[in-house]
């Protein structure tokens, strides 16, 4: 297939956290607000006055400082934000909008006011205490959270309007980016997509890093391009794949499954495309705020919640995202060291597998891409089994 | 009478009494309970769990 | 005046204790052990009154086992052929054993006092648990138990006079594990053999092996499980809930308990809860029975803050492991549903005054360092605390687990109740302190402060993702204000990572290489006790 115009563009744009266009927000006089957890709504980051970054420690291989801090045994991706704060790669955020998603991420972003490692005067950290069920009570308690530890500060502290018709009209904004979005990922759909899963990882990471006003036209355009785009002769690929799981913001990994013949056609995991490019609905009746928090509390599929309801409603969104893209298999994956997703997987690859009729991988990763050896074997083990299924349907 | 009475219970019951000290004392000061636990009947038990079929699955 | 028989027979006797022995270079508490067993060729001898205490107690814990088996023998020969871990209570002596070596004197009474409290409520449990057990024929209470995950304080059900609120988890996984340190492992093994990592905290891989074991006892008619104390917890309910098969009800108390904001979110997840069993059992709540159970829960914590005020000096006749696991099921097991616990702490509470009165110092006076045991205890090695007293005289003056709630549940309005209750149930086991925020885990400074401690046991879960991520600057904080600190490396219920000769080399090598002092006890620095109980 033809290369994307702006493809090496977007690559470029992940290797730093503060890239061009982060740089460029600044100088406009907007406010960086960094977050790392789809429990902070997205779109209430991007009120005007301010963009959203989702923290990211790209080419992060040694994280010696923030092990001394918190130990070899705790998530890697923590680490990682961690050290790269310590080393200096987040000077540029107004905020850290943190939650309490996990113990590791907690102490993660606790550590951002005890060591102060973002060297900006008027940086500050909250940590919201995330909802655990889908009831009333819950999203009650999360509109608290967002309330006094997202809304309230990023007005007193930057003067940010978080009128209901603001928020409208950075709902507006935000379903015009995951339209976009949207539209670009159903193309994986098709039997043979002029977009790969790398290229698509590559548009959903820079639509979270960037800010959305800046990276909108390059989106945009690369949609039109899509549209016209010859896919290859052939569906390149032995299988489809849908990946699931926790933490994945490095696109190698994906590749590397690329390279191993599954095209990644459905992205399930922590920034990814599902959930986060869901357009936000505002109800009658309802305040733009009160629809930000019912959108948030519903789609997300943390491993976190624990009520029967969204327990069955992970496994039923990755079935129902194997249908759609017609995947042949999933891939589920967890960071290592991270205690939810750890036991997610051993729950969801048995309910897919055993319930649901849908075979499944399941591998365990470091967040800089390590052994590649093992992870290439796996996957290649499990396109061939894949594969053998087919041909025996 | 009843005194003489009296006393063979006393009698009896000090007498069941002391040698129950001696040998509940005997069984906890020489460990016996512990020693019998640990070397007969966990042993056997845990042979018994070992052999067991359990419906060991991811419901 | 003592008895001339009695110091007659004292005197000829003291060759065998183990105390006497070590302060005499010719041998020490482990000279009468069986190597690597744990098994004692004889129990301890601390001289007549001594033993006749220990005696004395050990004669009514082994009434309390005859009752329970008395009061359901088949249940109870059932439970023993069916459940592996049944099979691990038969060690209960061993364990008490082990507590209480060294122990003499008012700590010694104190101390059974407080065990014989825990035996005899466990005892009547397991014989409950075991005659209303569906998998082994159920009983007439079977539908009247309502499974409790075992973090979740119970008393705010006892607004349910009529139904009887069992912590799941506690007897096949949390107790047993005090108890056998080899029991959990096996539940351990089968939670990895279905693919669950082996880095994951090792009591909820234990509990999830036991629901993929099918080894969790069936009664009730729905079940509550929690959120508490950690991630992992909330991750195994997932597996416990499929396997119990039954309406669950996520009790999900805030994690960042120590804001304001947490405790009306709190109160209504009680709120709710109590709605949910209402429903589900078809029964209406009570809140004078409520009351009834919190004025006990009042008391208890009434004379829990007096006792802290003993603790803080060096004549204090509760210590070490006797508070520690004391507190620990009469906190989190019983929570103010069993009058007997309340009778104990005014017998425990009288001696302890007594004892303050007259000067009285613990273990012959010989503590060297009073010392505050932080962040979650190994289970498999309770008697931990009771070992590092008799080794290096560091006396556990207390421990994390003990501040849990201990604020004044009203007993007059319902609606401030159930606010009391979620912040009573907010600051739970393993949760108080070690999670919610930072201020949380960072208090042990000022509380090793208050109870005029000069060292600080770090407990250091390897699986803990919370304490984990607080590791440095813990040190650096131990460094500032002046704290001997000891990291004190477990893996909470799997002895096999971290073994108990591993944890006790962490302060071996601290007292002898940092402070460069002797031990007490020779015979007990290094030992292997791989095969014990």
């Amino acid at each position: 297939m033809k290369d994307l115009k702006h493809l090496i563009f977007f690559e470029n744009l992940l290797q730093d956290a503060q890239n061009e266009l982060v740089t460029q927000a600044i100088e406009e006089g907007n406010v960086a607000l960094g977050y790392n957890c789809f429990y902070i709504p997205e779109v209430l980051l991007n009120l005007k006055g301010c963009f959203s970054t989702r923290l990211r420690a790209p080419r992060c291989t040694s994280t010696d400082v923030a092990t001394y801090y918190m130990t070899g045994r705790t998530c890697p991706y923590v680490r990682s934000i961690l050290e790269r704060a310590i080393e200096g790669g987040y000077n540029y955020l107004g905020a850290l909008f943190g939650a309490e998603s996990c113990a590791a991420m907690e102490r993660m972003e606790e550590h951002f006011y005890l060591l102060n490692p973002v060297k900006n005067d008027k940086f500050f950290v909250t940590i919201i205490d995330p909802p655990m069920k889908g009831d009333q009570t819950n999203l009650d308690y999360y509109k608290q959270q967002l309330t006094c530890k997202v809304v309230e500060p990023m007005a007193k502290a930057y003067g940010v309007d978080t009128s209901d018709a603001a928020m409208r009209a950075a709902i507006e904004k935000h379903n015009e980016l995951c339209e976009v979005i949207t539209e670009i990922g159903n193309f994986r759909k098709l039997a043979n997509p002029p977009i790969t899963g790398y290229e698509f990882h590559v548009i959903q990471l820079v639509s979270q890093v960037c800010p959305h006003d800046l990276i909108l036209p390059y989106l945009k355009e690369t949609l039109e391009e899509l549209k016209t785009r010859e896919p290859e002769p052939e569906f390149p690929f032995r299988a489809r794949v849908v990946v699931a799981g926790s933490e994945i913001d490095d696109p190698e990994f994906t590749k590397l499954i690329e390279m191993c013949g599954a095209m990644v056609v459905a992205d399930r995991y922590c920034f990814g495309s599902f959930p986060s490019r869901e357009q936000i609905e505002i109800q009658d009746g309802e305040t733009a705020f009160d629809a930000i928090c019912r959108h948030y509390l519903h789609w997300n599929q943390c491993a976190r919640f624990m009520d029967g309801m969204k327990i069955e409603q992970r496994h039923t969104e990755i079935k129902k995202l194997v249908d759609e893209f017609h995947a042949d298999g999933v891939i589920y994956e967890n960071m290592k060291f991270c205690e939810f997703w750890s036991y997610e997987k051993v729950l969801a690859s048995h309910v897919l597998s055993e319930e649901m009729g849908v075979p499944c991988c399941t591998i365990e990763k470091e967040y800089a891409l390590g052994s590649v050896g093992q992870l290439r074997t796996r996957f290649q083990a499990f396109v061939e089994s894949l594969e053998i299924k087919k041909i025996n349907a | 009478m009843n005194m003489k009475l009296v006393a063979k219970i006393l009698g009896k019951v000090s007498l069941f009494g002391f040698i129950g000290f001696v040998a509940t004392f005997t069984l906890y000061m020489f460990n016996l309970e512990n020693k019998l636990i640990y070397y007969v009947i966990r042993p056997l038990l845990n042979k018994h769990y070992d052999a067991q079929v359990r419906d060991k699955r991811i419901v | 005046m003592k008895n001339p028989i009695v110091e007659l027979i004292d005197s000829k006797l003291q060759k065998f204790d183990p105390i006497w022995q070590a302060e005499n270079g010719v041998g020490g508490q482990r000279s009468r052990y069986y190597d690597k067993t744990g098994v004692a060729k004889y129990r301890e001898w601390r001289g007549v009154h001594d033993t006749m205490v220990d005696y004395g107690a050990w004669l009514k814990n082994v009434l309390s086992m005859v009752q329970m088996v008395g009061s359901a023998p088949v249940a109870c020969l059932k439970g023993f052929w069916e459940y592996r871990w049944m099979g691990s209570y038969l060690g209960t002596f061993m364990f008490i054993d082990r507590l209480f070596e060294g122990f003499r004197g008012d700590e010694l009474k104190v101390a059974h006092l407080n065990m014989h409290a825990i035996v005899q409520s466990l005892t009547k449990k397991i014989a409950l648990v075991l005659a209303n057990d569906k998998r082994l024929g159920g009983g007439p209470l079977s539908d009247k138990i309502v499974p409790m995950d075992e973090v979740l304080p119970p008393l705010f059900m006892a607004g349910f006079p009529d139904l009887i609120p069992i912590p799941l988890q506690t007897l096949p996984e949390f107790i047993i594990c005090d108890v056998d340190q080899h029991i959990e492992p096996y539940y351990i093994d089968v939670a990895e053999s279905f693919g669950l990592p082996a880095d994951v905290c090792s009591r909820c891989a234990a509990e999830t092996g036991v629901a993929m074991d099918d080894a969790f006892p069936i009664f009730g008619k729905a079940m509550i499980s929690t959120n508490m104390p950690c991630n992992a917890s909330e991750a195994t309910s997932m597996f416990q809930r499929r396997r119990i098969a039954l309406p669950d009800f996520p009790a999900t108390m805030a994690m960042i308990h120590n804001e304001p904001g947490a405790h009306p979110y709190s109160a209504q997840v009680l709120k709710d809860c109590i709605a949910f069993i209402e429903k589900e059992y078809g029964v209406e709540y009570n809140w004078d029975a409520l009351f009834a159970r919190a004025k006990h829960m009042n008391e208890q914590n009434q004379i829990e803050l007096e006792k802290w005020d003993y603790m803080k000096t060096p004549y204090c006749s509760l210590c070490g492991i006797a508070e520690t696991l004391y507190r620990l099921y009469a906190w989190a097991s019983v929570n103010g549903q069993e009058d007997y616990f309340t009778k104990t702490d005014r017998k425990v509470i009288k001696i302890m005054r007594k004892s303050y009165e007259k000067k009285y110092e613990p273990f012959g006076g010989k503590t060297r360092h009073r010392a505050f045991l932080w962040g979650p205890s190994a289970v498999y090695y309770t008697d931990f605390p009771t070992w590092i007293q008799n080794c290096w005289g560091i006396n556990i003056v207390l421990n994390m687990d003990s501040t849990m709630g201990h604020n004044m549940i009203s007993t007059d309005d319902p609606e401030q109740a159930i606010q009391d209750l979620a912040l009573f149930s907010e600051k739970g086991v393993m949760r108080h302190h070690a999670v919610g925020g930072w201020d949380n885990v960072n208090a042990i400074w000022e509380w090793a402060k208050n109870f005029n401690c000069d060292m600080v046991l770090f407990n250091d879960n390897i699986a803990c993702k919370g304490m984990l991520g607080v590791h440095a600057v813990m040190e650096e904080q131990a460094r500032e204000l002046g704290f001997y600190f000891i990291f004190i490396e477990h893996d909470l219920e799997d002895c096999r990572t971290v073994s108990r000769q591993d944890m006790r080399n962490c302060v071996n090598q601290y007292m002898s290489v940092v402070l460069n002092e002797k031990p007490l006890d020779p015979t007990i620095v290094e030992f292997d006790d791989s095969q014990a109980y």
